[in-house]
């Protein structure tokens, strides 16, 4: 039964299976939209809308079956790796070498000569030529013969093993992410203070400012933040794009602006329909009355709208939190009853129509509208990150070791026979066998040459 | 002279250099092949050049936008098809590179494609662009070059098999060791690029990692497909036909991941 497990696990025709499964499901998620409404998939696929998210399609890659490939493959990248590493330990821990020189003569690169030599200068001469060249040489003796192994860059053995190791510890902090991660979103305008949630501590927002390139568009949102523990700050800093803050493990993101046109401050110009050069410039928020100087009446303006639009009802709304058509309804008293009130619209100064309670002079028009701006902060805490980037960094150095530091290992057999020694050499790589083959004969070349 | 000129200047040595491979590949002559590689080099100095010119007049990265990363992807496929031949001293896939290459060149310069440079959305504002974009696309020009062998591949095979393969013409083996030694090069390029800086990248701008956005689901199926490339052939010894067919695929999904899901699927990634 384990034993049929482990089969299963050790498989590479499996891993092949799953391999293939996973491109498909992941093709599969990207034809699909993720994560829309009920309604949506019904409106886009009718029918088959339900039978998609029965399956889990609309969320596919959190889907139970998707995760369940995901682990299906983890196991076997943990079994195979498991299952390889002790061979390849034993061989780089118990290096055994072949006495006969025969076990040579079946290797791709070889070479066989004979130097003038007393066995054991030839033995230093080989030691010597091998270790200028990094190799790592373990010898044998018996009778008259002594066998050899040399080797370097051993570590290239395992750089699978390094990507597959790298690949579970991403997949690992991929897995505490999602259990463990807390994200959030805060508002803040200027000059307010928010408890970050689930953090013990608040930010305040202390300006928020959008940059410009000349031409228009927008260059960079900053949001100036302070950390404050308690009642104390302890850490400023500009928020931009691209420059998060970190503190505590939680990461502060600028991620959206707008403004805040539930407290919009107007510029009202207040004009005389008698007088031509009469202006009173007013400053105006809603629900405020403002006494007008050198008049006895005041102005109310009691509903601001960014967006004027006459709703189905007939009622004033707005419809969006853009600039498009910014209204104000003004009203102005004089001792106690009503001038004239009515709409007043900043794009068309002319179409007010006043309700007028009494014949008024004034005439009041809607010259300018600003309002806090707000900054969206995304705060986030993501205790699975550093592993993520640690298992980058196996990946990226298992990589390079799998594909650029292929191991090299030459073999040799010295045989003493009348006063010479006769060298049988033999070597193996798994990659880069041009590279390989001009070390290995230049190596046989200096052998050669010694005196 | 202005960066356009340069760039049209290199777009001609391109187009030169696509038609001495060609020539080579009908007169067998060795220099038709040299003088190849020498306009193809030429253009390659040229199109620096206007890349280095371009990032001077922006002030940014020469790929923010379709334009710009697509006379990038040709310069990293000329760059990527330089080194492999000049590894393997194998002159043949030249003509047919060089003429995906001038492929890139004309779909940058068609009208198509807004050349203005543009200032950088505040997302793009990163040293991040410079490593995650470049790396990604060197890493797909190399991959670019497994595809051309690979597709010569097959027919070598093919020819081979039926015994009317010329004399002296690229083995259909060596092909397939070229073909190996690219994804060799290209897929650690992509990992790091595509995936590991992509991810970086994100972390920093978004605030997360990984959001499944479809960019980031076609690059990481891209990376499958060659890591199955290179399981089914280091670890089940797979070869030729069936390698060379699976190297075709990766690189049609890493197109996709460049093209197609800008233009046929919505995301994160909507600004290049």
């Amino acid at each position: 039964m384990l034993k049929a497990v482990k089969n299963f696990f050790t498989s590479i025709k499996v891993a092949i299976v799953l391999l293939i499964l996973l491109i498909a499901a992941s093709v599969l998620g990207t034809l699909i939209p993720q994560g829309r409404s009920a309604q949506e998939y019904l409106v886009r696929y009718g029918r088959l809308g339900g039978l998609f998210q029965m399956l889990q399609f609309t969320r596919l890659y959190q889907s139970f079956w998707y995760i369940t490939l995901l682990i299906l493959i983890s196991l076997n990248i943990i079994v195979c790796t498991l299952v390889r590493l002790s061979p390849k330990l034993r061989r780089v821990f118990r290096p055994k070498c072949d006495l006969d020189p025969k076990s040579i003569q079946v290797l791709k690169v070889k070479d066989k000569f004979r130097i003038p030599m007393a066995p054991a200068a030839a033995v230093e001469a080989v030691k010597a030529e091998l270790g200028r060249r990094h190799y790592r040489v373990h010898g044998q003796a018996a009778g008259n013969r002594q066998c050899f192994l040399a080797r370097k860059r051993l570590l290239g053995l395992f750089g699978s093993d390094v990507v597959h190791v790298g690949l579970l510890i991403i997949l690992a902090g991929g897995i505490i992410s999602g259990l463990a991660g807390v994200r959030g979103s805060l508002t803040l305008s200027e000059g307010q203070t928010l408890p970050v949630p689930q953090a013990g501590f608040s930010v305040r927002l202390d300006r928020f400012i959008t940059d410009l390139y000349p031409d228009g568009n927008v260059k960079d949102w900053k949001s100036e933040l302070t950390v404050i523990e308690g009642d104390r700050p302890v850490l400023k800093k500009s928020v931009e794009v691209n420059h998060p803050l970190s503190y505590k493990g939680f990461v502060f993101y600028q991620s959206g602006y707008g403004s805040d046109w539930e407290k919009p401050e107007l510029e009202v110009w207040l004009k005389k329909k008698s007088d031509p050069g009469y202006l009173k410039t007013i400053r105006l928020e809603v629900g405020r009355p403002v006494p007008v100087e050198g008049e006895d009446i005041t102005l109310t303006v009691s509903r601001f709208l960014p967006d004027f639009i006459l709703d189905e009802k007939n009622q004033p709304s707005t419809r969006s939190l853009d600039l498009n058509n910014p209204a104000a309804l003004i009203r102005a008293e004089r001792a106690g009853t009503e001038l004239f009130s009515g709409w007043i619209f900043a794009k068309f100064p002319d179409f007010a129509q006043m309700h007028q309670a009494a014949e008024s002079e004034f005439k009041a028009e809607l010259k300018d509208v600003r309002a806090p701006q707000y900054s969206v902060i995304q705060t986030a805490k993501d205790p699975g990150v550093s592993l993520i980037w640690v298992g980058c960094a196996a990946l990226m150095l298992g990589l390079f070791l799998a594909f650029y530091w292929p191991p090299r290992e030459i073999r040799l057999v010295l045989e003493d026979g009348q006063g010479k020694m006769e060298i049988s050499a033999g070597g193996i790589t798994a990659k880069s066998r041009e590279a390989f083959q001009t070390e290995f004969e230049s190596i046989m070349t200096a052998l050669r040459k010694t005196p | 002279m202005s960066e356009s000129t340069i760039f049209t200047g290199s777009f001609i040595l391109y187009i030169g250099s696509a038609f001495f491979y060609l020539a080579f590949l009908y007169s067998k002559r060795k220099t038709m092949a040299r003088t190849g590689f020498v306009l193809a080099l030429l253009g390659l100095v040229l199109h620096s050049l206007a890349l280095v010119l371009r990032t001077i007049e922006s002030g940014h990265a020469p790929f923010t936008n379709m334009y710009e990363s697509l006379s990038f992807l040709a310069w990293a496929t000329v760059l990527a098809y330089l080194v492999i031949e000049w590894k393997f001293q194998a002159p043949k896939p030249g003509a047919y590179l060089l003429l995906i290459v001038v492929a890139l060149m004309a779909l940058a310069s068609s009208p198509l494609m807004p050349k203005d440079a543009t200032p950088l959305v505040p997302a793009l504002q990163s040293y991040w662009l410079w490593l995650h974009v470049s790396v990604t696309l060197l890493g797909e020009a190399f991959f670019a070059v497994a595809f051309v062998t690979s597709i010569m591949y097959l027919r070598a095979e093919a020819r081979e098999k039926a015994g009317t393969a010329p004399k002296g013409s690229l083995t259909a083996e060596r092909l397939d060791s070229i073909s190996y030694r690219a994804v060799s090069v290209g897929f650690p390029l992509f990992t790091l690029g595509g995936l590991v800086f992509g991810m970086v990248w994100a972390y920093k701008a978004w605030g997360t990692y990984w959001s499944w956005d479809p960019k980031e689901v076609w690059s990481l199926i891209t990376w499958f497909v060659f890591a199955l490339y290179l399981h089914t052939r280091i670890v089940m010894g797979w070869k030729g036909r069936r390698s060379a067919a699976i190297a075709i695929i990766g690189f049609l999904a890493a197109l996709f991941t460049y093209f197609g899901v800008n233009y046929l699927l919505a995301g994160l990634h909507s600004y290049a």
